[in-house]
C-alpha cells in the first residue's frame, strides 16, 4: 500500500495508464502538427465528398428501364413490337417478317398430296402451293397472296386465256425438267374434254381439277382476310414481366417473400411464357408449368431458376433502388475505406511512429523516461490509431447518415444501414492497427528502405484485396490482411441486412445488372455453418493477430536496437 | 566517492568497453559514483558521450557491465525512475511551450497532469525560466532550449542527475546560471555528473573530475590535486603591454621564473615552473612597472595542456 492507501496493483496500473495517456496524447498532437496528416485525411474526406455526389446523382436520375427480354424492339419494322407479333404468332424477323404482323393475312394450309399418297386428283378453288397439271374453270391472274416469290404469271390474253409455252408435244421427262419452279407452260387438251390443262410449278389461286404427278408434293388452303391490329407501344414490351413472389397463404407480397424463401414462385405477367413459342414450359422441372423455383437452405436463398420467359422482364426501378444503394454502401466500404483509406493513412501516420522520433533526435527525451520501449511502441500505435481510427467512423458514420437519408425507402432515414457503416469504420480501424504496426514495425527493421517494402506490400494487399471482392474463396488472397477485412465488411453486410443473400440471387437470376454481385459475396470463413457471426469472429482474430505479432516484431526489433 | 557501502552506487561501471566497428568508444573503464557533483572532462570523442549512453541504456557494453543503483539500464527501465538526463541533442518538440514539454515528459513518470503540471511550474521556476514558460521552445535562444532539458530531467526529483555538455554553446549569462543550477543541485545531496571538453567551466562548478581520453580512463580525483600536479609543469603566461622588454626585466629576477620570450611586437612571454606562485607575484610587478596591460592570458591552462602532461606522466 503507498501513502494513499492504494494498492499494488491499483498504483502500477494507474501509473500505466497515465504514462499511456502521455505517450497517446503525445502522438496525437504530434501528427496533428503535421501537415501530412491534415493532407491525407482531407483526400479521404474529398474521396467520400466525391463518391456521395456521385451517389446523389444516380439518385436524382430516374433508373432508365431495361428491356431484359428484348422484346420491345421492332426489328422488321413493321410498327408491331416483337412482344406483340409474338403474341400474334407473326414473326419479327428482319430477313422474312416484314410481310407478317398481326391482323396480317395468314395462308391457312387445309390439306395436301404428298409425294406417295394414292389419291392423286382433287377439284376445288383453291391457293395452291407445289406442282400439279391444273385444268382451270377459273385463274385467279393477280394472285399474289402474302407470298413473295414463285408466283405464276398466266399472261392472259383478251379472251381471258392463258399464253403460255406450248409444251403439248414434249415428253413428260422433258416438261419436269425444263419447267422450273414459278412457271408453267400450256400442255393443251390432253384428255379432249374441251379445256385445255396446264403444268404448273409453283404458286397460284384458281378453280379446277389438279392432278399431282407420282413423286411431286402439292399442297392448298386460303388466305385469310386482313384485319387491322392496333399496334402497341413499345414502352408495353419494357418491365412487363415482373418478378413475383407470394407468401406461405398465396398472397402476393414483395420480393423476397420472408416466409416463403423456397418453393414455387412467380407469374406469367405478359403470357409469353404459355404462348406456343416455347417449347418447355417446365425448363426448372419442378412440375410446375411457367413458373420461378426459389431454393433455400436453413433459411437462405441459395438458388432462383425461372422457367423460359416468366418474370423475365422485371421493373428495375422496383429493385435498383435497394440493390444499387447496397452495392454502394458495399463498394465504398470495400474499396474507398478497407482498401484506400486502410493502405494510404497508415503509409503516411504510422510508418514513422517510432522510426521518425529516432531521426528527428527526440527519442532520447523519452526513452530516458522509466518506460521500455516496447510499452512505447504500443502507446505510440494507439495515439495513432486513435487519430486515424476516430476518423475513419467518423467519416463512415458521416457518409452513412448522408446515405441512408438519400437511400430508398420511405423512411427518414434507413437505420438498419448504420450498423454497416459502424462495422465498416470498425473493420477499417481493425485493417489500420494490422497495417499501422505491420508498417511501423518495417520502418523499425529498415529506416531506410522500409518505405519502399511499405509499398511493394501495399500492391501486394491492394491486388490480393482486389481478387478477394470478386472471388473471395480464392485461398491466395487470404494471405493478405485486406482479405479479412473485406470478409468482416461481406458478414457485417449479412447481419445487418439478412435478406442480401435473397437481393443477390434476384440480381443474378433475373438479370437486374445493379453490379451487387460483383461487390458482395457471402462470407467464406464460416467453418462450415454459413454464420456471418463466426465469419465475423475469425476475421476479427486474424486481423488482431497480425496485430499483435507485428507489435511483438517490432518489440524485439527495437529492444537490440542500440540508440545513438 | 563512495563505493562499497550498503547500499549500491548510484553509478558503477565495471570495466566496461564499447567499440563501434574500429572505432573504440569506451575502452575498459571502471568507474563507481555516488554522491556530489562530478565533471567528467575530455576532449571531443573521447568517450564522455558513450559513457553517458551506457548508462543510459541506449546502448549496450560489448564488455564489462554497467549498473545505475545497481540495475542494468540495458535490460530494465527502473533505473530511469531515479535518473534525470539531459542529452547533447538539441532537439526538442519545438511547437510545444516549455510548460507543456516538460508537463508531457513528467507524466511519464506516472504522475497525474495536474501533479506532472505543479512539478513543471515548479522545475522551470528552479532553472529561471518561469516567467518565459508559456513561449513555444521553437521561439527560445540555445541557452533556454539547455534549461528547459534541464528542467525536464529535474522533473521527477531524481537523486542522479547527467548532463551532457549542458554549458555547450551558451552565451556567458545562460552558462552562469546553468552553473548555479548545477552547483545547487550538488548541495541538495544529489549526484551528478556533468560532462564538458572544457577545463575552465568544469573549475567553476566542480572539483570532483573524471578524465577521459581516447576511451580510456586517465585521471579520477580532485581537480586541486590534479591542478597542482599541473602547476609544477612548466607553463607559459603571455602577456600584451607596451614595452615587453622593459617588463621582462622585472620578471627575469623573480624565483618561479625560468625563462622569458618575446613571440612578436607588444607580447612578452614568461615561462614558469610554478603557475600558482607566478600569479601571486604578477599583480605587484604590473603595478611596479606602470605599464598598461592590454591582456594576461595562460595558453597552457587548458584541458589539451593537462591531458598532454597526464599523457607524460602516465608513460
Amino acid at each position: 500500500m503507498d501513502k494513499q492507501g492504494r494498492g499494488l496493483s491499483e498504483t502500477v496500473w494507474t501509473r500505466l495508464d497515465r504514462k499511456a495517456g502521455a505517450i497517446v496524447e503525445l502522438t496525437v498532437r504530434q501528427l496533428r502538427h503535421r501537415l501530412s496528416t491534415w493532407v491525407v485525411l482531407g483526400v479521404g474526406v474529398l474521396l467520400m465528398a466525391l463518391l456521395l455526389a456521385f451517389y446523389i446523382d444516380a439518385v436524382r436520375e430516374t433508373f432508365e428501364p431495361i428491356d431484359n427480354d428484348g422484346d420491345s424492339v421492332d426489328e422488321d419494322g413493321d410498327g408491331y413490337p416483337r412482344g406483340q407479333e409474338d403474341k400474334y404468332g407473326t414473326s419479327d424477323d428482319f430477313w422474312d417478317g416484314s410481310s407478317e404482323y398481326p391482323g396480317s393475312s395468314v395462308f391457312v394450309l387445309e390439306d395436301d398430296i404428298d409425294w406417295n399418297d394414292d389419291g392423286r386428283y382433287v377439284f376445288a378453288n383453291k391457293s395452291w402451293d407445289g406442282t400439279a397439271f391444273f385444268e382451270p374453270t377459273w385463274i385467279d391472274d393477280e394472285y399474289t397472296g402474302d407470298w413473295w416469290d414463285s408466283h405464276i404469271d398466266w399472261r392472259l390474253d383478251e379472251n381471258g386465256d392463258p399464253l403460255l409455252t406450248d409444251c403439248s408435244d414434249w415428253d413428260l421427262e422433258m416438261i419436269y425438267n425444263r419447267i422450273e419452279f414459278g412457271n408453267a407452260c400450256d400442255y393443251g387438251d390432253d384428255d379432249g374434254d374441251g379445256l385445255t390443262s396446264y403444268y404448273v410449278s409453283g404458286k397460284w389461286r384458281g378453280e379446277g381439277s389438279v392432278t399431282v404427278p407420282v413423286d411431286f408434293y402439292l399442297q392448298w388452303g386460303y388466305w385469310t382476310e386482313e384485319v387491322y391490329v392496333e399496334p402497341h407501344p413499345k414502352e408495353m414490351y419494357i418491365n412487363e414481366d415482373d418478378i413475383d413472389c407470394f407468401d406461405s397463404n398465396g398472397d402476393r407480397v414483395d420480393c423476397p417473400a420472408a416466409d416463403r424463401l423456397s418453393g414455387t414462385h412467380g407469374f406469367d405477367d405478359d403470357g409469353d411464357c404459355l404462348s406456343e413459342l416455347i417449347q418447355d414450359i417446365d425448363e426448372n422441372q419442378n412440375g410446375v408449368a411457367c413458373d420461378v423455383v426459389w431454393r433455400s437452405s436453413n433459411g437462405v436463398v441459395t438458388g432462383i431458376t425461372a422457367d423460359e420467359n416468366v418474370d423475365e422482364d422485371p421493373d428495375e426501378q422496383d429493385y435498383i433502388g435497394e440493390l444499387g444503394h447496397r452495392m454502394f454502401v458495399i463498394a465504398v466500404g470495400k474499396m474507398a475505406f478497407v482498401i484506400l483509406l486502410g493502405l494510404f493513412i497508415p503509409l503516411f501516420l504510422a510508418l514513422g511512429l517510432v522510426r521518425d522520433e529516432t531521426e528527428n533526435g527526440t527519442l532520447h527525451l523519452l526513452l530516458s523516461k522509466p518506460i521500455n520501449r516496447a510499452e512505447f511502441i504500443v502507446y505510440r500505435l494507439m495515439g495513432y490509431l486513435a487519430v486515424s481510427g476516430s476518423y475513419v467512423i467518423a467519416l463512415s458514420l458521416l457518409v452513412g447518415v448522408v446515405a441512408s437519408v438519400l437511400g430508398p425507402g420511405d423512411q427518414l432515414i434507413r437505420l438498419s444501414d448504420l450498423p454497416v457503416w459502424l462495422g465498416i469504420g470498425i473493420a477499417t480501424t481493425l485493417v489500420l492497427a494490422a497495417y499501422g504496426s505491420l508498417f511501423n514495425t518495417m520502418g523499425l527493421i529498415s529506416p531506410k528502405y522500409g518505405v519502399y517494402i511499405c509499398i511493394v506490400f501495399g500492391i501486394w494487399e491492394f491486388t490480393m484485396g482486389s481478387f478477394s471482392i470478386v472471388n473471395p474463396g480464392w485461398s491466395v488472397a487470404s494471405i493478405s490482411i485486406s482479405h479479412w477485412a473485406l470478409q468482416m465488411i461481406d458478414a457485417i453486410v449479412l447481419m445487418a441486412w439478412p435478406d442480401t443473400i435473397q437481393w443477390a440471387a434476384m440480381d443474378q437470376a433475373f438479370d437486374i445488372q445493379s453490379g451487387l454481385s460483383y461487390f458482395w459475396q457471402p462470407p467464406v470463413h464460416t467453418m462450415g455453418t454459413q454464420s456471418p457471426g463466426i465469419s465475423l469472429l475469425i476475421s476479427t482474430v486474424v486481423l488482431l493477430l497480425v496485430t499483435v505479432t507485428c507489435v511483438f516484431v517490432g518489440k524485439s526489433v527495437f529492444n537490440r536496437r542500440e540508440i545513438m | 566517492m563512495t563505493v562499497g557501502s550498503q547500499k549500491p552506487p548510484a553509478v558503477l561501471i565495471d570495466q566496461a568497453s564499447k567499440w563501434y566497428g574500429q572505432v573504440i568508444g569506451i575502452n575498459d573503464v571502471s568507474l563507481a559514483i555516488d554522491g556530489g557533483v562530478t565533471g567528467i572532462l575530455g576532449p571531443n570523442g573521447a568517450g564522455k558521450s558513450t559513457l553517458f549512453k551506457l548508462m543510459m541504456g541506449r546502448i549496450r557494453p560489448n564488455q564489462g557491465s554497467v549498473r545505475l543503483f545497481g540495475v542494468d539500464p540495458w535490460a530494465s527501465t527502473s533505473p530511469y525512475r531515479r535518473v534525470g538526463y539531459v542529452s547533447e541533442s538539441e532537439k526538442l518538440y519545438e511547437w510545444m511551450t516549455a510548460l507543456d514539454f516538460v508537463t508531457t515528459l513528467a507524466r511519464l513518470h506516472g504522475m497525474t497532469r495536474e501533479e506532472a503540471a505543479d512539478r513543471s511550474a515548479h522545475v522551470l521556476d528552479f532553472v529561471g525560466l518561469s516567467d518565459v514558460m508559456h513561449k513555444e521552445l521553437g521561439k527560445y535562444s540555445k541557452g533556454m532550449r539547455q534549461r528547459v532539458k534541464i528542467a525536464h530531467a529535474l522533473v521527477h526529483d531524481p537523486d542522479l542527475i547527467i548532463l551532457d555538455e549542458p554549458l555547450h554553446g551558451c552565451d556567458p549569462i545562460a552558462r552562469t546560471s546553468i552553473m548555479s543550477v548545477i552547483r545547487e543541485l550538488g548541495k541538495r545531496d544529489k549526484t551528478v555528473l556533468v560532462s564538458s571538453h572544457i577545463l575552465e567551466e568544469i573549475e567553476r562548478i566542480t572539483e570532483q573530475i573524471v578524465i577521459l581520453h581516447n576511451g580510456r580512463l586517465l585521471a579520477i580525483g580532485n581537480l586541486h590535486a590534479i591542478r597542482d600536479l599541473l602547476d609544477k609543469h612548466p607553463h607559459r603566461i603571455l602577456i600584451n603591454c607596451e614595452d615587453p622588454r622593459g617588463l621582462a626585466g622585472l620578471f627575469v629576477s623573480q624565483d618561479p621564473v625560468f625563462g622569458v620570450r618575446f613571440p612578436s611586437d607588444g607580447q612578452l612571454e614568461i615561462h614558469t615552473n610554478n603557475l600558482s606562485a607566478a600569479h601571486s607575484i604578477l599583480p605587484s610587478i604590473i603595478v611596479d612597472s606602470k605599464q598598461s596591460i592590454t591582456s594576461i592570458e595562460n595558453p597552457d591552462d587548458n584541458l589539451e595542456s593537462l591531458l598532454g602532461y597526464l599523457i607524460k606522466e602516465a608513460s
